[in-house]
């Protein structure tokens, strides 16, 4: 008897529009001290099947068929007493965010013998001693000390272990951690997973993870259930499935994954995902590709960043030595070539954004100079600086909140043109705003829409269309994906690709995330706490990383060995040996 | 009442009424409102209380700081005139038995003897030499007293009363005169500052410790709050039937709060009451009202100095026949004053029967067209918003009914403080007044009313409208020094005949007085048309 | 902690000189204050004279210099009409203040709270409609007409409560006198805090309504529920310790904002407190005391303002006073 079997699982979010069906009949067993992966992109229907598990769906969700027993008990259609005894006595839960689902006013100590005193019974002084060796046990040291302190007072990573100690402080059979490592930098990520692991093993408890990231399941469960659309598009042991993929989407999702044992020319089989047809344009007789003089490239040098520095206040006061300041940036150096695509990378507070905002001219810089085809912007005047600035254009990485809502997709686009006054009607600018939105891949039609009609890579489409608009010569694009699914992450990774090959495009492209890195820079700035540890080109970076730090970033990233690479468009062959 | 409780017990919300209930004990209702102390008590052995409830408390206890309905009010319960007014309008002897006239120029009291102050001083003329020679260095007073020489102590209960000329008024300046204890007020109290000090705006040995004659003490005075008024058991008048052991004064500035707390029972007596409530406290069981045609004049005045067609008699005529005051009376006043043509109310000297109010839209607009200003012209006209009663609502009526012939009203309205400051300085066209003469006389109004404006007599202080008419100063000024009633009652007449068919300025009407009480108090038989009651003699049923 | 408190002095000095500042030079708009004090045949020379004497007729910098010069020594001025300092005046009305915004608070807190946290937890019930109907009623009610017909309904038709004033009170420590220590003065509060609290209950039922709620959303509520807690540990102490932050950041201002009020309400309930007390003034033009009015109430803005951030970093650790320990 499996620990844990969901049979035929429907689960209904029943509304004035009809009954939306998000789980559609899946079936699955978990066995003791085994992980299983729940697999699969936004709107698969992952977190609501464990959220469905212990009745945790969010109203007006229900589960509406099938069954679900633990240990041969059905728990299924439990009154809200019963249920209750379930949650953290029987199946402890992990939630992604551990910056969310602590209380922010309550102790670690509270909030832990609480649930030990809920789950268990036991009076207050065997709560505390329990919660003392929860703590020891997860890996936070001085847990005595730790117990009297208050969320903020940890790190992301550490909290992420106060919420496994909580989902363990019941005893729990089984545990659900809905994208435990979401939240947290690379480096962290591994000694969580590595953790949730070693514990599930140890004390034969077992775990549903679930996660839309393949490195996490390639790297933690033993066996994997993809996921696509609310149905269960297959399930096998872990290798078996990276390397044999069965199903059509499950080979169109491993290939759309980022990896750096091998770049790609483009993402091949990402249409599963959103039907996306860019119409090719006539670049050369084309609006888009007239080129103007706006100064001087030296050496092919576009970009030039000077010693920067930049630091923020964080203690405001009167007296100047009472002041407190972070350095966010800190003597930043580097060029950018004209035509190649520059990598910033590093995790999270690491400067690279701040970096790029400097570039745009949204922060002003301490000290250094952004020169730009050879001209200083910050010497310049206002007036003088705006031709310049119209060449340097950004995609950021929220493409919910950089559109505004009340304008139609069409005016979004058109407003940079009309600013810059770049076309000479109103009918030709109409004309250019309909050839962009083919060009990335949303067909003209769009254009009369607003931007909450359109899914998050659409938007990403739209932010770049926009962005475009201007015919920059220079790209930032600040995470320009990590908010979006792997698939359409690969999509929107291939339009850029595609941008820069027709319009010889520089760019300056950020992430955190060491594949995209990967495959999109031909050349890459590794930056830690405001400042740069080293640069070099993409393939030596990856190579031989010259810094101990950078070493780190490499090693702890997921390891994608066994990943499928059927269909892969693959541009040169790397030594396996180095990853 | 049943079904009015049980309605309103629904409509509640239960929190409250819980919650209130709660509080009122047992259940067995109106009990709590009216525990200790006990308003009107009427078991022999208690003291009997009188809870009253004014809009204002008296400023000071130092009787000649203010003139004002306040200061008579409170002077005529702590101290004792030398004579008072009864519902007549003639003189009752107070502290002074007897008075006769000696000359033209002099009247001679004679004081009762064996009067106690609250001190236990024995009231002697020398008391009311030291009172009389205080009242004139009174900024508020001295004006009531100017013609008079001064006051000669004859013997210890004998006085004269001595006048620079022949002036009718002697009595009328008596009822001002409350003896003081001169013994207590002698001296330096604890401040160094000398005990008689009088002084407006600082704390004075006077205006916060008293010594008179009068039927109550002060035994405790939180100012704003409340007073509390015992009766003297030394004092002198052992014929008042006053029965009333100690009444508790606490101003309640808002109407409705003040009626309320009379309707609960809270209170027993209050004044004034607003003419939107009469119905209620006369109809409700328990609770009388007693109203009565007061002697506050309320005006318009229109000033000649700013627009030039007020200089014409036609058009200060037209304004008077369009102004229809009866109307206001009845309309905006609900019937709560008497609508007037003249200055002084029915029972003065110079009160003319003949004189009605001449409402004739018609032949306003005639007037207006004889004038030459068929067409009309525009003013600016200013009223206060909170000294009269319906103040502002009376200005609305006026400005609109002005508007039939054509003339433009530009109304603006304010609060009393800043309404003073504008009517001194005349900032417009037409400007309300509303007087109470002191005196309790025709002259008087027209003192400071209509009289050519004379800064050496202080005459026309008040005369926003520049009218100005020396025979009627003359027949003012002549009425001043003739002592013959019949005389000077033709006198006073002439001038109120002369304002009227001038059209010297708009009457509007007297406002009337209006009492609550619960019925038990026999209110009725102490108020009268000067609102000082005289609740030494209130009898209050048991 | 030492620091903040000697911040939050300056601040205070600092907008208790600014208030002074403009109530000076707005007191010429206030009216005659002489026309108060004198009766009405006094003259206009008499008249003048007294405003010498008071010093009504220097200029307006010679006037609020010697304001500010006795005003740092703790003298502002002496009231017209009371004939006593202003500041004793008003601190001898605070008390009455005090205690009707003390017992308004006390039932804004114990109405609003559970009211509010119960219309989030069942947001379809017959009560919640009720109580946010109850609300809208309350928001759309001048005060005014609720405290005359709360004495309409309690005093006059029901006989259950008094309908003015404070009643019997028990001094304490010499220097208060309060009505909640014996019945009659606990029965004269009644009215006057239900009317001054019926103008800020609505805010605040709807204000923790919708703040519990949005508690009710987060993730550590889900978490709380998660780890097999009782329902009401989860409502009471997880959602409701986070509603509270906000609410008593609102709070704050809002208790502030009803001292202001009590001048409506002790006006009705012939309430011997300040709110009264400065309505009076206003009405005789009692410019000192209009004065040191303000300037108390702006010193008592700072103070609830100073205790509101006193507790809202009691109950959030993440934040420290400025200055403050660590």
């Amino acid at each position: 008897m499996s620990l844990l079997c969901v049979d035929d699982l429907i689960i209904e979010f029943p509304s004035r529009h009809g009954v939306a069906v998000s789980v559609k009949g899946v079936s699955f067993q978990v066995e003791k001290g085994e992980i299983l992966g729940l697999v699969g992109e936004s709107g698969a229907g992952k977190s609501t099947i464990g959220n469905g598990i212990v009745n945790l769906l969010s109203s007006p969700g229900r589960v509406a068929d099938g069954s679900i027993k633990l240990a041969g008990d059905s728990i299924r259609n439990l009154d809200d007493e019963a249920m209750r005894k379930v949650r953290g006595r029987r199946i402890g839960f992990i939630f992604q965010d551990p910056m969310t689902s602590l209380n922010p006013l309550l102790t670690i100590g509270t909030q832990l013998m609480e649930t030990v005193q809920a789950t268990l019974g036991a009076d207050k002084e065997a709560a505390r001693a329990r919660a003392l060796e929860l703590l020891d046990a997860v890996g936070i040291p001085e847990p005595e000390l730790r117990l009297e302190q208050y969320p903020h007072q940890f790190s992301g990573g550490m909290r992420q272990r106060v919420v496994i100690a909580i989902a363990l402080a019941g005893e729990p059979e089984l545990i659900i951690a809905d994208e435990p490592t979401t939240a947290l930098d690379v480096s962290v990520q591994n000694q969580v997973l590595e953790l949730i692991r070693k514990l599930c093993k140890e004390r034969d408890v077992g775990c549903i993870l679930i996660t839309h990231d393949m490195g996490v399941i390639a790297n933690t469960t033993d066996r994997v259930a993809v996921l696509y659309q609310g149905e269960l598009m297959e399930c096998g042991p872990t290798m078996d499935v990276l390397e044999r993929p069965q199903h059509a989407y499950t080979r169109s999702l491993i290939s759309a994954v980022p990896r750096v044992d091998v770049k790609v020319h483009r993402f091949p089989r990402v249409e599963y995902i959103e039907k996306a047809e860019s119409k090719p344009i006539d670049v050369k007789n084309h609006w888009l590709g007239v080129k103007e003089s706006f100064g001087s490239v030296e050496n092919g040098e576009l970009l030039k960043v000077e010693n920067l520095d930049l630091r923020f206040v964080t203690k405001s006061a009167f007296l100047e030595k009472n002041r407190k300041y972070v350095q966010a940036i800190d003597n930043v150096s580097f060029t950018v070539k004209d035509g190649e695509t520059f990598g910033l990378v590093g995790e999270s507070g690491s400067g690279k954004s701040t970096t790029a905002r400097v570039i745009a001219g949204l922060y002003r810089p301490d000290n250094g100079r952004v020169m730009f085809a050879g001209q200083d912007l910050g010497a310049l005047s206002e007036k003088q600086r705006r031709p310049l600035r119209r060449q340097i254009q950004m995609v950021f990485q929220n493409p919910y909140s950089s559109l505004n809502s009340r304008m139609t997709v069409s005016d979004i686009i058109a407003e940079p043109i009309r600013f810059h006054d770049l076309a000479e009607s109103e009918m030709k600018i109409r004309q250019i705003v309909n050839d962009l939105l083919d060009h990335v891949g949303l067909g003209a039609a769009a254009g009369k829409r607003f931007p909450h009609e359109f899914s998050g890579g659409q938007r990403q489409r739209i932010s770049i269309a926009r962005a475009l608009a201007t015919r920059p010569r220079f790209l930032i694009c600040d995470e320009p994906t990590s908010a979006l699914d792997v698939s359409v992450q690969a999509q929107i990774l291939n339009l850029l690709k595609d941008l820069q090959d027709e319009l010889g495009l520089t760019m300056l492209f950020i992430s955190h995330d060491l594949p995209v890195i990967r495959q999109m820079c031909d050349r890459i700035a590794v930056m830690k706490q405001g400042g740069i540890v080293e640069i070099n080109d993409s393939d030596s970076l990856f190579a031989n990383p010259r810094q101990e730090y950078t070493r780190n970033l490499i090693e702890v990233m997921p390891h994608l060995d066994h990943l499928s690479r059927d269909g892969l468009d693959v541009e040169m062959p790397l030594n396996k040996a180095v990853v | 009442m049943k079904t009015n409780q049980i309605l309103a017990g629904v409509v509640v919300a239960g929190a409250i009424a819980a919650g209130a209930y709660y509080f009122s004990g047992t259940g067995e209702k109106p009990e709590v409102a009216k525990t200790d102390p006990a308003p009107v008590t009427t078991a022999a052995s208690q003291d009997i209380v009188l809870k009253m409830a004014y809009d204002a408390d008296p400023v000071s206890l130092d009787p000649h700081e203010q003139l004002s309905g306040g200061t008579l009010q409170m002077s005529h319960l702590v101290f004792d005139p030398l004579v008072r007014w009864n519902n007549n309008l003639q003189f009752d002897g107070r502290l002074a038995e007897k008075w006769e006239r000696i000359d033209d120029l002099t009247v001679r009291f004679h004081l009762r003897k064996g009067v106690k102050f609250h001190s236990g001083n024995e009231l002697t003329s020398t008391d009311v030499k030291w009172t009389f020679d205080r009242l004139l260095s009174s900024p508020d007073f001295k004006g009531v007293f100017e013609p008079f020489e001064g006051m000669n102590v004859v013997d210890e209960y004998t006085i004269d009363l001595v006048t620079k000329r022949p002036f009718p008024l002697v009595l009328n300046a008596a009822t001002y005169v409350f003896p003081m204890d001169s013994a207590f007020y002698t001296g330096q109290d604890d401040k160094g500052q000398s005990k008689d000090l009088l002084k407006k705006h600082a704390d004075t040995y006077a205006s916060r410790n008293h010594s008179g004659t009068g039927p109550y003490r002060v035994t405790e005075r939180q100012q704003g709050v409340k007073v509390i008024f015992d009766r003297f058991d030394g004092y002198w008048d052992k014929q008042s039937p006053g029965n009333v052991d100690e009444i508790v004064l606490t101003p309640i500035k808002e109407a409705p709060t003040r009626v309320a707390a009379l309707l609960s029972g809270d209170v027993d007596f209050i004044a004034p009451v607003p003419p939107t409530d009469h119905k209620r406290v006369d109809g409700t069981d328990g609770t009388d009202l007693v109203t009565m045609s007061g002697t506050r004049v309320i005006t318009f005045q229109m000033n000649q100095e700013r627009v030039e067609a007020f200089k014409d008699k036609r058009v200060r005529q037209a304004i008077a026949y369009a102004v229809n005051n009866e109307g206001i009376v009845k309309s905006v006043m609900k019937g709560f004053a008497s609508a007037a043509a003249q200055q002084g109310p029915k029972g003065y000297a110079g009160y003319v029967e003949e004189l009605k109010p001449r409402f004739d839209l018609e032949k306003a607009r005639q007037l207006m067209k004889k004038a030459g200003y068929e067409d009309g012209f525009s003013i600016t006209m200013a009223a206060p918003n909170n000294r009269y009663v319906n103040d502002e609502k009376i200005a609305q009526a006026v400005a609109s009914m002005l508007a039939k012939i054509k003339i433009k009203v530009d109304l603006k309205t304010m609060p009393k403080a800043q309404y003073w400051p504008e009517f001194d300085k005349r900032s417009a066209d037409m400007m309300m007044i509303g007087w109470h003469a002191d005196t309790e006389d025709s002259a008087n109004f027209t003192e400071y009313l209509t009289a050519c404006a004379d800064e050496t007599t202080g005459w026309g202080q008040y005369n926003s409208g520049n009218y100005c008419n020396p025979e009627v100063d003359a027949l003012v000024k002549a009425a001043g020094s003739e002592t013959d009633p019949a005389k000077r009652a033709a006198m006073l007449q002439q001038v109120e005949k002369t304002l009227y068919d001038e059209a010297a300025f708009i009457p509007l009407h007297w406002q009337n007085l209006a009492w609550g009480a619960s019925s038990k108090a026999g209110v009725s038989k102490v108020v009268n048309v000067m609102d000082f009651p005289y609740l030494g003699d209130l009898v209050v049923k048991e | 902690m030492l620091a903040f408190l000697a911040r939050r002095l300056v601040q205070a000095l600092i907008v208790m000189f600014v208030i002074s500042l403009i109530s000076f030079s707005i007191q010429d708009n206030l009216g005659d204050p002489l026309r108060e004090m004198v009766g009405q045949s006094v003259s206009e020379a008499e008249r003048q004279q007294l405003r010498d004497e008071l010093g009504l007729n220097d200029p307006f910098l010679t006037q609020y210099g010697r304001f500010l010069s006795s005003a740092v020594q703790g003298d502002l001025g002496q009231s017209y009409f009371f004939k006593e300092p202003a500041l004793e005046v008003i601190l001898a009305k605070l008390p009455a203040t005090l205690e009707l915004t003390f017992g308004a608070t006390l039932l804004i807190i114990v109405i609003s709270i559970p009211a509010g946290v119960y219309a989030a937890i069942r947001p379809h019930s017959v009560l919640t409609r009720a109580i946010l109907g109850f609300s809208i009623l309350g928001i759309s009610v001048p005060v005014f007409l609720t405290a005359i017909f709360c004495i309409y309904l309690f005093s006059i038709e029901l006989g259950w409560l008094p309908s003015y004033g404070r009643g019997e009170l028990v001094p304490v420590w010499g220097v208060w006198e309060t009505g909640y220590l014996n019945k009659d003065g606990l029965l004269h509060l009644i009215l006057p805090c239900v009317s001054l609290a019926s103008i800020m209950l609505p805010l605040f039922i709807r204000l923790i309504r919708s703040e519990m709620v949005e508690a009710l959303h987060t993730e550590y509520v889900k978490f709380a529920k998660a780890k097999g807690l009782r329902k009401a540990r989860i409502y009471f102490l997880h959602a409701l310790k986070n509603t509270m932050l906000p609410v008593v950041t609102v709070g704050g201002v809002q208790i502030g904002t009803m001292v202001a009020y009590t001048i409506l309400t002790e006006t009705v309930f012939q309430w011997p407190g300040m709110g009264f007390l400065f309505l009076e003034a206003v009405n005789r033009v009692d410019t000192p005391l209009i004065v040191a009015y303000l300037i108390v109430v702006g010193a008592i803005f700072v103070v609830v303002n100073t205790l509101v951030d006193l507790i809202y970093g009691l109950i959030n650790p993440t934040v420290r006073l400025a200055g403050g320990d660590k």
